[in-house]
């Protein structure tokens, strides 16, 4: 089999990109676009690292096909902030001390943002249920959790 | 008390905190260099093996596949990959692990290379190198390994025993203070191994350049100690390498040592070119170092009232198949576990024992977790035996200020008893203790003490330097070497700097992570950044600030004694409207003084006489269901006494994880490998069950503040005591909801009822 061009509409903006069948979405993103923002973890969809939106919907980008994301539009962690505006969701994580090491965090915040656009007002219990496929080594947990409450109230306050 | 702080105690930000929730921070395997080749590793299948014959001809004929290299490419030298120096300067350790071997010792070890111009060509390569093994018998189990006629596993030791210590602090008479006792416990305990569970598979990168010189990109938490190994592993000078840190995905201790490194340093002097070398998750599970495993007697003898007089401990650690901070360990257990109380009488030994399994090093706590698991449920034994409360036994046994620590050096502050009593009252231990057991689902309340260090002195050598620089602006350059372990170290360093130079957390720039950069330090580990790193960052700011008073004092006419700095503003202390900025004073001193220029810059090194541990005290509250095993951790209380709190959100932020680590290492991440074969059978997140949200307890963190005299303003360490009475905690809670002692970790479901069928045909 050999390459196909395929465009994928990452972050807003457009791309033709050459792929191989083979490769998944993590791979286009890092290895082509240059988007290392999204981490590969156990590469087998267990941890949620990876975690991107894809029309809106959260999908371990390490188990996704680039060719099945062919003219869908994909959100990684480099298309929230706008310009040096940070998403609430980002702001929150960093002032609530949510993130540690850092390595989860991409995929944490990209599933919390599809949370809160599904479910702007959610539970704690809510929370714990949308980010049970992400883990983390580092927090606990109980930060992250708080971050994305704050971001709900942020965002409902008239924060984006 | 009473110190008042502008910058020390507040719930500051990370500097590094908008690069990661940006995506912009970069960790190794987002590093792309011009014309870098990927590579990857041909391991051994089998755990015990000897290479017979390799060829990799075919592989190399391979299209695009720039090297393929074997042990016969490397230096025959042999290194160890986590050695961490003591104080005085002693033998060099005996070696025994190579870049590559010729005779497998485990299921993954390191046979030979590819490095070529993708990762899925090195792969394809991979299958290309043809191996004929001989397979040898292997033996994975510390006692079948001491038995004679065992396999013989390392080149350095004929009997599978990489060491056999005894406790060095051992005083009074053991036999006599048994003798005496009222009370005398003796029990057998077994914990497993853990997997550190770094979020971010192992990946490094090496350069050669043409002149010689060696570049590594490397998540390891002691860059300057492994620089050492890397040079006299490959015989280049010292100065020719350079280790750079970029962020690290995740440390626990699995980093003190290096992995890949030494091969993509061989693939790098081989091709020339630059060399990424990432490692699966599995690999990463299968290879990299785990917390060791460990089998230990602990014998513990009372008077009649609770007084501990009589404590024996024998430790064995599975050490795996090749030397490393693991083996050390087991000196860290006696240390840990004979000097948690008081006690006049008491002695220990223990020994490391090689085995055909994955190498060993120390993981978060380095054997505390694992020895208190079993010490604290011999305390909260012997006080149901004597009938006393468990928290009254404590109460009796802790030390005080002035008596000897763990590590031998005299406590200076402790807040242990105000830890152990506000504890017991937050969770109503008085209410909920002992609760009539009925029902399948049983309720139960633990608790166990904990205390650790900040940095192992004076078992390890525990210096560390920092440098400061003002810049014209008036902020300042910390150049310092904690690395990136991800703890929030940056943070809490920047604000002991910020304080002492009387300007804003967010003036101070870090510059870390590039051995060329940075004067030398240990690193990252055993909880010494706060005050190991810490005390060396203030008193390079002490010096700094010297510098910049006396240079303000000559611009408004005064003395320096009488100047203080404060909000970046220097004034003088009896008339403050007579001031200067900070800014004047840099920009002055750098640009506009002419002659009388001059750098305002403070270096220092600073090297404890002093193990300063913290202390504290952990309750768990757990439902058991009798009919399943299954045990719900519903609340997990930490009260910690850390000395003054530099940052609080970075502290909890630690005892949370801790909660998280050890909780999931209490009751369900259980390493197993076949028995028949050796292969890891728990190589995922979904085979090895580290805990998700919907398995955390509630949580809470309180900190008992008590500053340290010798801590920088008053702290101490943290990260690691937040895990080290925690799966005793849960133990001696399970106790309490069901009568039935847990003894071996992890406390599966399987093993509950098991141990309650047992105790129900008793």
């Amino acid at each position: 089999m050999s390459k196909q061009v395929t465009r994928l509409i990452v972050n807003g903006r457009s791309y033709e990109v050459a792929i191989e069948p083979w490769m998944t979405v993590a791979d286009v993103l890092r290895d082509e676009l240059g988007l290392t923002g999204t981490k590969i973890s156990c590469g087998a969809g267990d941890c949620g690292a990876c975690t991107v939106l894809i029309d809106g919907r959260p999908v371990r980008s390490c188990l996704t096909l680039a060719i099945t994301a062919r003219d869908k539009n994909i959100l990684t962690i480099e298309g929230l902030a706008e310009g040096t505006t940070l998403h609430p969701i980002q702001s929150a994580f960093i002032e609530h001390g949510a993130i540690q090491c850092g390595f989860c965090t991409s995929g944490q915040i990209m599933a919390a943002k599809a949370l809160l656009d599904e479910n702007p007002n959610p539970t704690r219990e809510e929370v714990k249920e949308a980010l049970v496929g992400n883990l983390c080594r580092c927090t606990g947990y109980v930060k992250i959790v708080e971050a994305v409450l704050a971001a709900s109230e942020r965002i409902r306050k008239g924060g984006k | 008390m009473g110190q008042e702080f502008s910058v020390v105690g507040k719930r500051l930000t990370q500097p590094d905190g908008v690069a990661k929730a940006t995506g912009t921070a970069q960790y190794a395997a987002d590093i792309k260099l011009p014309g870098m080749l990927r590579a990857k590793v041909l391991r051994s299948p089998f755990s015990h093996a000897k290479v017979k014959r390799i060829d990799t001809s075919k592989a190399e004929k391979l299209s695009g596949v720039e090297a393929v290299i074997t042990a016969r490419d490397v230096p025959q030298k042999t290194y160890v990959s986590s050695y961490t120096p003591p104080p005085k300067p002693t033998t060099p350790p005996a070696t025994d692990r190579g870049v590559f071997t010729d005779k497998a010792r485990y299921v993954g070890d390191a046979i030979a290379a590819v490095a070529a111009v993708d990762s899925r060509t090195a792969k394809q390569a991979l299958g290309l190198i043809e191996v004929e093994y001989e397979q040898l018998p292997a033996v994975f189990d510390v006692e079948e390994a001491l038995k004679p006629g065992a396999p013989v596993i390392s080149d350095t030791a004929e009997n599978n025993l990489v060491y056999e210590t005894v406790y060095p602090m051992a005083e009074g008479d053991v036999e006599k203070g048994f003798a005496e006792a009222a009370c005398i416990i003796e029990e057998r305990f077994s914990t497993n191994r853990q997997e550190h569970c770094v979020m971010e598979p192992h990946a490094c990168i090496a350069t050669y350049d043409a002149n010689g010189n060696v570049t590594c990109w490397s998540p390891c938490q002691l860059s300057h100690l492994r620089r050492r190994t890397i040079a006299e592993l490959f015989d280049i000078p010292l100065g020719k390498v350079r280790l750079i840190n970029p962020f690290s995905g995740g440390s626990f201790g699995q980093r003190l040592g290096i992995e890949g490194e030494p091969i993509a340093i061989a693939l790098a002097m081989k091709t020339g070119k630059p060399v990424s070398l990432e490692y699966t998750m599995e690999e990463d599970f299968a290879v990299m170092v785990t917390r060791p495993a460990f089998k230990y007697t602990c014998k513990m003898g009372f008077k009649k009232d609770g007084t501990l007089i009589a404590m024996d401990l024998d430790v064995t650690g599975n050490n795996g198949a090749y030397r490393g901070a693991g083996a050390l360990n087991v000196s860290l257990c006696l240390l840990w576990g004979l000097g948690a109380y008081r006690c006049p009488n008491k002695a220990g030994s223990g020994c490391a024992i090689f085995t055909n399994t994955q190498c060993t090093a120390a993981a978060r706590g380095a054997g505390n977790p694992e020895v208190m698991f079993g010490v604290e449920q011999v305390m909260d034994l012997a006080a149901e035996k004597l009938g006393i409360d468990p928290i009254e036994i404590r109460l009796k046994n802790i030390k005080k200020v002035g008596e000897l620590s763990n590590m031998g050096t005299p406590i200076e502050s402790t807040a242990q008893e105000e830890c152990i009593k506000l504890g017991a009252e937050r969770i109503g231990w008085k209410e909920k203790r002992g609760r009539k057991r009925e029902g399948v689902v049983r309720k139960g309340i633990g608790m166990a003490t904990g205390q650790h260090c900040s940095g192992a002195y004076p078992m390890l050598l525990e210096h560390s330097s920092a440098l400061i620089k003002f810049n014209e602006d008036g902020s300042a350059n910390l150049v310092v070497h904690p690395g990136s372990p991800g703890t929030g170290i940056w943070g809490t360093l920047s604000q002991i700097a910020a304080e002492e130079l009387g300007i804003d957390a967010e003036d101070i720039h870090i510059v870390t992570g590039d051995t060329n950069a940075t004067l030398f330090d240990i690193g990252s580990h055993a909880s010494r950044s706060t005050y190991c790193i810490g005390n060396a960052v203030l008193k390079a700011a002490r010096e700094a600030k010297g510098q910049l008073l006396e240079r303000a004092a000559k611009m408004l006419g005064v003395s320096s004694n009488d100047l203080e700095v404060k909000d970046r503003q220097i004034y003088v202390r009896a008339s403050p409207e007579k001031r200067i900025s900070v800014a004047e004073v840099c920009e002055q001193a750098a640009i506009r003084s002419g002659i009388e220029v001059e750098d305002i810059c403070g270096k220092a090194t600073w090297h404890p006489t002093n193990s300063a541990p913290p202390f504290g005290a952990f309750f768990a509250e757990v439902e058991v269901d009798t009919q399943t095993g299954a045990v719900k951790v519903t609340k997990f209380l930490t009260v910690a006494d850390s000395g003054k709190i530099i940052n609080p959100i970075a502290v909890e932020g630690q005892m949370e994880g801790a909660m998280q680590q050890f909780t999931g290492y209490a009751l369900t991440e259980n390493w197993q490998i076949n028995e028949d074969t050796g292969v890891l059978e728990t190589d995922s997140f979904a085979t090895y069950e580290m805990l998700s949200q919907l398995d955390m307890p509630e949580t809470e963190v309180i900190f008992v503040e008590k500053p340290c005299p010798s801590g920088p303003f008053g702290a101490k360490g943290a990260g690691e005591l937040g895990g080290v009475g925690v799966a005793a905690a849960i133990a001696n809670a399970i106790y309490d909801a069901i009568e039935v002692r847990m003894k071996d970790l992890p406390i599966t479901p399987e093993r509950i009822v098991r141990a309650l069928k047992v105790e129900s045909c008793a």
